[in-house]
This record gives structure tokens, C-alpha cells and sequence, in this order.
């Protein structure tokens, strides 16, 4: 049980205090392709919590072992990059066997939900962060439910943003921008600080 | 040299494809780290040293190779060339590399890397290619410095790492500032595109309505 709420708390810091797009900016591009179509919101999604939270787990170990030697750290973008590679092909290989229909479909897209500054930023969160395992799956959940938060509350802002009240120069992407700072600059309220970066 | 050699030098990268401030393929390291002048630099280069020289490297994998595996050696040349880059960043600045090291790891799967040599780079000849990239990575370097000498002004009172008074909105290097600065740029940046286009339509140089 107290492992169980290790988890979900540092879930809900990673969800609200330290969102992965708001405070962070980790795949605010992803975020706005995602947020076009309900379809696409829960696609990602789902890629990118199973990716973070598996890859976490993963990554615990290997931080454990490597992250304290005196260039272990030169090495980390290769070593996750390597666990996110491996579970890409794994994800890949399952939606080939099991569901073939989804996998033709979600074949286009895939790499970005996997190989994007969400994942990998998370593992890197994690290794800064993170002291025990709980807290790497909570974060790592927390990272991917971060993402669906972000993605909602732009594919529900997303016809407003669109419309003809808004400038043209700012239609689309620049609007999306404002709008993520914005929520962004709520998130920084709820927070009550910022990292130093 | 005969200037039919020579390769063509496409400009897109500056402003119309400009990857930060209008298809927004790298935008986080500029939104959250590139708060003064020297870490937009810093940014830069290793921006420069990561994406460049693995689009570089990535042209020679052969297209012939599945997809999937294609991917994991982007990542992988990137990740690889992550390694050098750290060492000359934390020889060169050893004080600010540290507080943007985070930016600069993730640069191994950013998009320049993983979209524009899928869909541009691997359709043009080695030179033009080249010179296509480097244009995209100055196109990078354009924004990164903009967004950071402003940050640097308005958070720090500073300009070029120079104290000139204070500071007069300390928020100016928080995310959310980054995500307003860089949307009020690219709305500039799309409008002095627009501006330039149609000047063009009108002298006849370009087709109206041609992409």
C-alpha cells in the first residue's frame, strides 16, 4: 500500500507540478500534431504512458548501475536511446502479430509517439529525480498522463484557436504556443516555482 | 568553376521552414533553456555538433533498409555524437553547459534529425544536402540567439553577459514566457514570409497561388 501511494504521488507531481509539456516544454511539437484528432490524442497517449513507464522501469536498473561511475553519465542519451530503440521494435513487433489492423494504421506515427523529447526527457527526469523504484514507474505514469492533459486541453481549445478572431498571422501554430504558455503560466500558479533551467 | 556545378542553395530553412519558428520540430531547448545569450550559444552549437554531423553521417545509411531499423540509427549516430559534444561543452563553458545539459541530451531525437532526413535530406544530392542542412541548423541558430538575447535583456538586465540595468521582468526566463516569446515570434517570422511572398507574386518572380 505504501508503495501504491509512493507511485500515485509522484504521479500527480509529475502530472501537475512538473508537467513534461508545461513546465518542461519536453514535445510541445508532439503535443500540438497529436491534439488534432481524438484518435490521434488517445493513440499517443497510450504509446507514449506505456513507453514512459516501461522505459522507466528499465532505466532504474541501468541508472543503479551505471549513472554513479565517473562518465556513466556521457553514455546515458546512448544507453536510453537503446532501451527506447529496443522497445519500438518490441511494441512494433506485437502490433504486428496480435493486432494488424491497428498496427497499418498506427505505422505512420509510431516513431514519433516513441522517439520524441517526452520519452526520452522523462528517463532523464528520472535519473536526476528518481530514488527508488516506485518513484521512477510514478513518474514515468505521471509523465504519460501529463501528456494526455496537455493534448485535452488543447484538442478542446483547438476550433476557438482556429477561428477567425484570431489573426491570421497567428493562426495555428503560434496561437498554439500562446495558448500552451498560457496554461502553462496556471501550471506555474498551481506550482508555485519553476525549475532552474 | 562552372556554376552549373555548383549546388543549389535553398534558403528555406532561414525563415519559411524555419524549425523553431514555423514548423516547430526543436522547440524545447529554446522555450525553456535559451534564457540569456550564452546558453542560446551553447545551445547552438550543440545543436550544430549533434544533428548536423549525424545528417551528415545518416545520408550514407542505405534507404534500402527498413524503416524501423533506419530510425534506430539516427538516434543511435546522434546519441554517439552526443559524447563528443558534452566533453567540448563542459571544456568551453564549464559553468552554464551544466544547467542546460538536459536540452542537450534530448537533442538525439530531435526532429530536424528524424523527419527532415526521412522526407527532405535523402532526396537531394550530398552537397546540396548539406548546405540545405547547415542552412536549417542557422535557421536555428537565428531563433535560439533572438529569443535568448531578448531573455537575457528582459530577466537579467543583461546584453551579451554585460550588466546594462535592471532587470525589468524577471519572468522573462520562465517556460511560459518562452512559450509567449516564441509564439509572438513566429507570428512575426510567418508574417514577414507572408510579406516577402506576396512582394514576390507581385513582381511577377513567383506564380500566385504556387507553393
Amino acid at each position: 500500500m505504501e508503495v501504491l501511494a509512493r507511485i500515485v504521488s509522484v504521479a500527480m507531481v509529475s502530472v501537475f507540478v512538473q508537467n513534461a509539456i508545461f513546465d518542461r516544454a519536453f514535445g510541445s511539437n508532439v503535443v500540438i500534431y497529436a491534439s488534432r484528432k481524438n484518435s490521434t490524442v488517445i493513440g499517443f497517449t497510450l504509446g507514449i504512458t506505456a513507453m514512459t513507464t516501461i522505459a522507466s522501469i528499465i532505466s532504474f536498473f541501468v541508472d543503479s548501475a551505471l549513472l554513479n561511475t565517473q562518465f556513466g553519465w556521457l553514455f546515458m542519451p546512448l544507453i536510453y536511446a537503446a532501451i527506447i530503440g529496443a522497445l519500438y521494435v518490441l511494441a512494433l513487433f506485437f502490433f504486428w502479430k496480435v493486432f494488424p489492423k491497428i498496427f497499418r494504421r498506427m505505422r505512420k506515427y509510431v516513431h514519433l509517439a516513441i522517439f520524441n523529447c517526452t520519452v526520452i526527457g522523462a528517463l532523464f527526469l528520472n535519473s536526476n529525480y528518481g530514488s527508488d523504484l516506485p518513484s521512477y514507474i510514478g513518474y514515468g505514469f505521471g509523465t504519460g498522463i501529463g501528456f494526455f492533459l496537455a493534448c485535452f486541453l488543447l484538442n478542446v481549445a483547438r476550433e476557438k484557436l482556429d477561428s477567425d478572431k484570431i489573426p491570421r498571422v497567428f493562426r495555428g501554430y503560434p496561437i498554439m504556443l500562446v495558448y500552451i504558455g498560457v496554461v502553462s503560466l496556471a501550471f506555474y500558479a498551481l506550482a508555485g516555482y519553476t525549475a532552474d533551467f | 568553376m562552372d556554376k552549373k556545378n555548383l549546388p543549389k542553395v535553398s534558403r528555406d530553412g532561414l525563415f519559411r521552414q524555419n524549425i523553431v519558428l514555423m514548423s516547430g520540430l526543436v522547440t524545447a531547448p529554446i522555450i525553456v533553456a535559451a534564457t540569456t545569450f550564452e546558453r542560446a550559444l551553447i545551445l547552438t552549437l550543440s545543436f550544430l555538433l549533434i544533428s548536423y554531423t549525424s545528417i551528415l553521417i545518416c545520408r550514407f545509411i542505405p534507404r534500402r533498409i527498413v524503416y524501423t531499423v533506419r530510425i534506430l540509427a539516427y538516434v543511435g549516430v546522434a546519441a554517439v555524437m552526443y559524447i563528443p559534444t558534452a566533453l567540448l561543452m563542459n571544456a568551453w563553458f564549464p559553468e552554464t553547459a551544466s544547467h542546460v545539459s538536459m536540452y542537450i541530451e534530448i537533442l538525439v531525437v530531435n526532429s530536424l534529425l528524424l523527419a527532415k532526413t526521412e522526407s527532405r535530406f535523402y532526396l537531394m544530392p550530398y552537397g546540396e544536402m548539406a548546405i540545405d542542412a547547415f542552412v536549417y541548423v542557422v535557421g536555428y541558430a537565428l531563433a535560439a540567439f533572438v529569443v535568448g538575447i531578448i531573455r537575457e535583456f528582459l530577466a537579467f538586465g543583461q546584453l551579451f553577459g554585460f550588466r546594462v540595468c535592471d532587470a525589468p521582468m524577471p519572468a522573462a526566463k520562465t517556460t511560459f514566457f518562452g512559450f509567449f516569446l516564441v509564439g509572438i515570434l513566429a507570428a512575426v517570422c510567418r508574417a514577414i514570409t507572408n510579406h516577402r511572398r506576396r512582394r514576390s507574386e507581385n513582381a511577377g518572380i513567383i506564380r500566385k497561388g504556387a507553393e
